[in-house]
């Protein structure tokens, strides 16, 4: 049986001003699947994404890795794991942001290495080992030594994409992660995701690029009104006699 | 009295300005960081307290502030004042009512900083003292000199109010020898010192400005 990384269970946000953006999202993921989240804007998808990835409290709900519960709510109350736990679970999954959220002051290479040493405590060799690997495959090896201003907005991404392998997470989650680029950068980091998916790495994805979703997902979710409307393999979902609402909101998009 | 006279005594009224710059400036800033940390906690009756002490000393005159530290000791705990904790009154009154203005400087500067910048070190599993000194603070920093400069050329002008607990710095002596002398000279020679030591401090922070613009 397929080893389930991730299980988000009847998630509920409600936001302070009363804002229900999730209503009832679940979602499991395994080992080595790629879940693609789509759906138009204020649908809940990022806030579903911040709340998996602890960086929003939920309001109703549960949230577990490795079946270990990170955030569950039980009678009326929020709670979350006891610290050693929640260590574990957080070395667990790694974020991409949409705006990238390099550290400006670092270096591309000080960028990738410095958690590894102060916070996973891998010794600084190693530290630089891994990180020369991970940007030699993203294709960035000329700039280890470049500060993040000095890139453009694909290189940075690419960079912040290592700088969340390198901490070797077993689910890697992205927000959105082309949304600041311009079209002609969208390719390089959409090409290392690809490039991901084909080593197998799990990976829960926000994403507008509808054709990328198509091909890189093997399951795509859509979302509306911060409920799942439609669940599948992508030829289920793109399939004619597939969900008509995903597909008059991919239709938009002249597929 | 000759001009040489006139300029060594300056000059050693010179070297107790700078004394009390220096000093306030090693105790201020890292006071001025905690009080700012103070201010934006998220418990009310800290950040109340930090308010009110930002309000005092920015609202009540520094020389009043001076004279107040000196003689709180007595007024308050009834121990004899001894000449010795003049200038020691002296650093207290200035550390104080410069950090409240180096905090509300350092609150501008962390509040500055993207939210994003805090969620990324949280993903990557830095605990909240690593993501303020290793990832906020630098960033912090390098927003932050241009105001701290010019608080900082205020400092330089501001430690002849040391006068009024009989600090001869030298603006106080500046003004014994032109009474003595009934000359202008001493004052205005005074001004240039005054110029001199703060085409310095701004030279040296365009300096560390250039430096630390490594980064965007």
């Amino acid at each position: 049986m397929a080893e389930v990384l991730v299980e988000i269970k009847n998630l509920k946000k409600t936001f302070e001003n009363g804002t229900e953006v999730l209503k009832d999202f679940n979602l499991s993921v395994n080992k080595g699947e790629v879940v693609s989240i789509i759906g138009p804007s204020g649908s809940g998808k990022t806030t579903a994404l911040r709340c998996a990835t602890m960086l929003t409290p939920i309001s109703g709900g549960s949230i577990s890795y490795l079946g270990k519960k990170a955030t569950w709510e039980e009678n009326g109350t929020v709670h979350v794991a006891n610290k050693h736990d929640m260590k574990e679970i957080k070395q667990s999954f790694g974020l991409v942001f949409q705006n990238f959220n390099l550290f400006p002051h670092y270096t591309v290479l000080q960028n990738i290495t410095d958690a590894q040493i102060h916070v996973a405590k891998v010794p600084k060799s190693e530290a630089i080992d891994r990180a020369v690997n991970l940007l030699d495959r993203l294709g960035l090896s000329d700039k280890r030594d470049f500060y993040p201003c000095n890139l453009s907005g694909g290189q940075q991404q690419r960079v912040s994409i290592a700088r969340a392998l390198a901490l070797q997470p077993k689910v890697l989650f992205f927000d959105e992660p082309t949304s600041a680029l311009d079209p002609e950068l969208t390719g390089e980091v959409l090409k290392v995701i690809k490039q991901l998916a084909s080593e197998h790495m799990t990976m829960i994805i926000v994403t507008h690029e509808m054709q990328f979703a198509r091909e890189v997902s093997d399951r795509i979710v859509f979302m509306e009104g911060g409920v799942i409307q439609a669940e599948g393999t992508p030829d289920e979902l793109f399939n004619a006699i597939g969900n008509t609402r995903f597909l008059e909101f991919v239709g938009k998009y002249n597929m | 009295m000759s001009f040489g006279v006139i300029l060594s005594q300056l000059g050693g009224g010179m070297v107790k300005s700078i004394e009390i710059f220096v000093l306030t400036l090693l105790f201020s800033l890292p006071l001025g960081l905690f009080v700012a940390l103070g201010r934006m906690s998220k418990l009310k009756i800290l950040s109340g307290i930090i308010k009110i002490y930002i309000a005092i000393m920015r609202g009540t005159p520094l020389m009043l502030q001076l004279i107040v530290v000196y003689f709180a000791p007595y007024y308050v705990f009834g121990i004899n004042i001894s000449s010795g904790f003049r200038f020691t009154a002296v650093i207290i009154a200035f550390s104080i009512n410069y950090a409240a203005y180096f905090a509300e400087i350092f609150r501008a500067g962390i509040q500055s900083i993207s939210i994003g910048q805090w969620e990324a070190a949280q993903i990557l599993g830095y605990n909240k003292a690593q993501t303020f000194f290793k990832i906020i603070l630098p960033q912090v920093i390098q927003r932050i000199i241009p105001p701290v400069t010019n608080e900082t050329i205020t400092l330089v002008k501001d430690t002849s109010l040391s006068f009024v607990l009989s600090i001869a710095e030298m603006f106080t002596i500046a003004k014994q020898i032109g009474a003595r002398e009934a000359s202008i000279i001493p004052l205005m020679i005074a001004g240039l010192f005054y110029f001199i030591f703060n085409y310095i401090v701004a030279f040296g922070m365009d300096r560390f400005e250039k430096k630390m613009s490594y980064f965007r």
